[in-house]
């Protein structure tokens, strides 16, 4: 009885924990997270939640013999980067790359509305460009806001929520609570064109700000912010540059407030209100211009020129670095760049950058510490992990040799069609266990209950393992559970006739319990191996077509096949034991099937 | 009940079964493949609710845009499978905007799904699965073997476990062939994992009944071996039947009830279970008793009845 004490509790236990598993739509515990917004927070397939399943597969020619190559591990892996980055980077999703056997790619994007463009940003081979930047471009001037856009200019104080100072009721103006510094600044309204245009301008310069700050937050080599340039042709002159966290549109009205530099780097800095109004007079003149953080100059250095990329560490210090090298003609015009770059540097102290840029983004951008001819370089960052500069690399090694890839594989499917699938697959899973629970307790009664008992609780931990692993669910995995809700059911079944045979011979219930187990075991262990060996072949067949139908159905049958043994060994055993010591044993015609109540001897079959 | 003493009826049936099968099989056209092992497209329209759409309104339109080779299928709810050669991105949107506008103007959607194979993976899928299926009756054959290492020749286990599997196989297949041809049915990837499962089920069954002779071999050591088996058939008949039944039930209910999209999986799983259930006590015991009385060339000199 202790025995079966304890094999209870076990039982509660996991049920018990399955079961919250199961029922809590999103579980974290620190950096461990699982379940979302699906049905029981389980991990759909694309066949079940819509998207695209893509197979590529690279096909490298040699460009003078025209042969097939072979194509290295790094090659795929730095596919594979690109592709992930490119779809990132276009939001429309979360791809899932995989690299299959040797020269083929899956590409998953679950969800995914536009397919066609996604296919298309895959299929675009990498370019990879070298760049002269200068930092601190002349201005520019801005073409696109004319004179008669612009209605009227003064000076005032404006205040760093967007409100101006002297148009602020008394109580505002006075409530120092607020703690909202104001500065002195130029208010410009525009007519409506300008107002746009005027906003799209500010929209620009905020996110080159934006990024600026993100890759000096990275410690990278960053590039400064595009700045605007204001001139006022006033009763004097006042000109200052400025970024775009000075700006501010006022209100809903098509007017815009730029307060001048408090530094003195700007020309005008510092400038007094007063003083300000003093000098741009009656009639004022506005211009704006741009002043780009820095201005790229394509020098026709290209992945092209590149002979090589590969991350190592500093043989001296042991930082990890990325190494380039150039073939003659990158020799050439890399040494011609850093060259003038040195001298430039050396003469005005001004350092522009080299720009190296995958798919017209920015993958680096540094500096020249001196003049380059022997063709070979060592790229080293502040920041620089052995992650990083491996990233890096392949990345470089991915535009140097872009590998054209062809589309051998795709199956997308509607998002609708999936939910719809889903729903009728789970109804249609519900609907068929309770077939098979009423049949069970109709036929085998008592242990027939016990049975079905034994089926939900199998049924509640499947689910939570699926959870949790997480098994990604396919329509084929459904399947595949069905499936296995029938080897459970096999098992039970087993057990019971075997249970049956050894009533009939006289036993009692509880060694007829003990026996028919024991008698059914070896039946059920070699039944599921056979079902396993199955299962282990579809996944190899599976794996070498990166089908992930044909994978999903074979890992759920896995799973369920091994929780069938636990559910009829464990859980239905113990929960047959626990019948057998209640007073419902005695009525021996509960315990076998329908239509069996007379016991007969088996020898006279 | 004497089982053993009727397997020459039981390979009769047998028989009667497959040759018809066999006889598509051999015929042209044979299975109909599906685009995974011919390479191509497939999509899965589905117009408007209130449509009306029939599958000859489809077909004439894909006629008109030239895709003679086009076949198309009505899976209901306005549904239609729709299967041509390899299709690319511009190619798939003109036919999908084309037969939108002509037949249900100004529908959404309709473009539920889209599969495309090219001919190197069709290929490459046919091999594997072929591979597969050898790999996975090997790998049965000598966990049998091994695991009936204790009764007399163990390797006749194994071997009549595999004739039951390849029983049930050429079952299925042949009638595959048959509603290929007459109901355009296909056999794609997803007809090959339901094969591969019905191979499991299937020695999964034949186990149970081997595992009552290997207990019983023990046991009634002085008994006829014919004998033995027939004990032990009768003995798991009524597992066998239940355990089928059950699954069977399980099965009609996803048929009816699951979407259009795994039916034909499903149907291969009811033949196959139904064969398998068949096979592991008509053929797979009935072999061990005519191995065991050397009569499979004659399988009914030697007639038993216990």
């Amino acid at each position: 009885m202790r025995r079966n004490a304890r094999a209870l509790i076990t039982i509660a236990l996991i049920i018990t924990i399955c079961a919250g598993i199961v029922g809590f739509q999103k579980i974290s515990i620190g950096a461990f997270n699982r379940g979302g917004d699906t049905p029981l927070g389980l991990s759909l397939g694309l066949d079940l939640q819509g998207g695209s399943h893509l197979v590529y597969e690279a096909n490298l020619v040699d460009p003078t013999t025209g042969e097939k190559q072979e194509i290295s591990k790094d090659q795929m892996q730095s596919l594979s980067h690109t592709i992930d980055r490119r779809i990132n980077s276009s939001g429309l999703g979360e791809p899932i790359i995989q690299i299959l056997g040797e020269d083929r790619l899956l590409v998953q994007l679950p969800g995914i509305r536009d397919p066609g463009r996604a296919k298309a940003l895959i299929g675009e081979t990498a370019r990879l460009e070298f760049r002269h930047r200068t930092l601190n471009a002349p201005p520019q001037p801005i073409e696109s806001i004319k004179p008669e856009n612009i209605k009227s200019i003064k000076i005032d104080e404006l205040r760093e929520d967007g409100k101006i100072f002297s148009e602020l009721d008394e109580k505002d103006k006075d409530d120092q609570t607020q703690e909202l510094t104001s500065f002195p600044a130029v208010i410009v309204e525009f007519d409506e064109t300008g107002s746009n245009n005027f906003e799209t301008l500010f929209l620009n310069l905020s996110l080159s700000l934006e990024k600026a700050a993100t890759e000096a937050a990275a410690g990278n080599f960053g590039s400064p912010a595009d700045q605007i340039h204001i001139t006022i042709d006033g009763d004097e002159e006042l000109r200052f540059s400025t970024l775009a966290n000075s700006i501010r549109k006022i209100g809903d009205t098509p007017r815009f407030g730029i307060a001048f530099p408090s530094d003195d780097t700007g020309m005008d800095g510092n400038i007094a209100v007063e003083d300000a109004k003093k000098k741009l007079g009656n009639n004022p003149e506005i211009e704006f211009a741009i002043k780009k953080g820095f201005f790229d100059e394509d020098i026709g250095l290209s992945g092209d020129d590149l002979k090589s990329a590969y991350a190592g560490q500093h043989q001296a210090s042991g930082v990890p670095i990325v190494n380039i090298e150039f073939d003659d003609r990158g020799t050439r015009i890399f040494g011609e760049l850093t060259t003038d770059i040195f001298a430039k540097q050396e003469e005005t102290g001004v350092r522009d950058q080299i720009a190296i840029l995958l798919d017209g983004q920015e993958l680096i951008s540094p500096v020249v510490n001196s003049p380059i001819t022997a063709g070979t370089a060592v790229i080293q960052g502040g920041d620089f992990t052995m992650t990083r500069v491996k990233d890096l690399a392949l990345l470089l090694e991915s535009g140097r040799l872009p590998v054209p890839i062809e589309l051998i594989q795709e199956r997308d499917v509607d998002a609708i069609l999936g939910a719809d699938s889903l729903r009728k697959s789970v109804a249609a899973g519900f609907i068929g266990l309770g077939l098979v629970l009423i049949f069970m307790t109709l036929y085998y009664r008592v242990p027939g209950v016990v049975a079905s008992v034994a089926l939900i609780i199998y049924a509640v931990i499947v689910l939570a393992i699926f959870k949790i692993i997480p098994v990604t669910l396919t329509l084929s995995g459904v399947a595949a559970a069905i499936l296995s809700i029938g080897m459970a059911v096999d098992a039970n079944i087993l057990i019971f006739e075997r249970m049956k045979d050894e009533l009939r011979a006289g036993r009692t219930m509880l060694s007829a319990i003990n026996i028919g187990f024991n008698r059914a075991w070896p039946a059920i262990r070699d039944g599921n191996v056979s079902t396993l060996i199955t299962c282990a072949i579809l996944y190899w067949f599976s794996d070498q077509l990166g089908a992930t139908i044909v994978q999903g159905f074979a890992v759920t049958l896995v799973i369920g096949v091994a929780i069938s043994m636990f559910s009829a060994i464990v859980v239905s055993r113990t929960l047959m034991r626990v019948v057998a010591l209640s007073p419902l044993s005695r009525k021996i015609n509960l315990f076998t099937p329908t239509g069996a109540g007379n016991i007969t001897n088996r020898e006279s079959v | 009940m004497d089982f053993v003493g009727k397997r020459f009826w039981f390979f009769i049936i047998s028989l009667l079964v497959i040759t018809p099968g066999i006889i598509f099989l051999i015929l042209a056209p044979g299975l109909n493949p599906g685009i995974d092992f011919t390479g191509g497209s497939s999509m899965t329209l589905r117009f408007s609710n209130d449509s009306n759409i029939n599958q000859e309104q489809v077909r004439d339109q894909l006629f008109a845009l030239s895709y003679e080779e086009a076949t198309v299928q009505n899976l209901g709810e306005n549904s239609f499978f729709v299967r041509t050669r390899e299709l690319d991105e511009v190619a798939k949107d003109a036919l999908v905007t084309n037969i939108t506008s002509s037949l249900d103007e100004g529908a959404e959607n309709v473009l539920q799904g889209f599969d495309l194979v090219s001919p190197i993976v069709a290929q490459e899928t046919v091999m594997n699965a072929f591979w597969a299926i050898i790999a996975a009756a090997i790998g049965i054959f000598i966990y049998i073997w091994w695991a009936f290492r204790n009764v007399p020749s163990p390797l006749r286990y194994g071997l009549a476990a595999i004739v039951a599997l390849i029983h049930d196989t050429i079952i299925v297949i042949g009638i595959f062939a048959i509603l290929g041809e007459l109901m355009n049915m296909e056999v794609n990837t997803m007809f090959l994992i339901a094969l591969l499962t019905v191979i499991g089920y299937s020695v999964n069954d034949t186990i149970v009944v081997f595992d009552k002779i290997r207990e019983n071999v023990l046991i009634h050591s002085n008994r006829a071996f014919p004998e033995i088996v027939n004990l032990s058939i009768s003995e798991t008949i009524s597992r066998s039947l239940n355990t089928s039944f059950t699954l069977l039930i399980t099965l009609v209910a996803l048929i009816l009830f699951g979407g259009a999209t795994i039916r034909e999986f499903l149907f291969v799983l009811l033949i196959g279970v139904a064969a398998g259930t068949y096979s592991s006590v008509a053929i797979a015991s009935q072999v061990l008793v005519s191995w065991d009385q050397k009569s499979i060339g004659i399988p009914f000199r030697n007639r038993t009845v216990t």
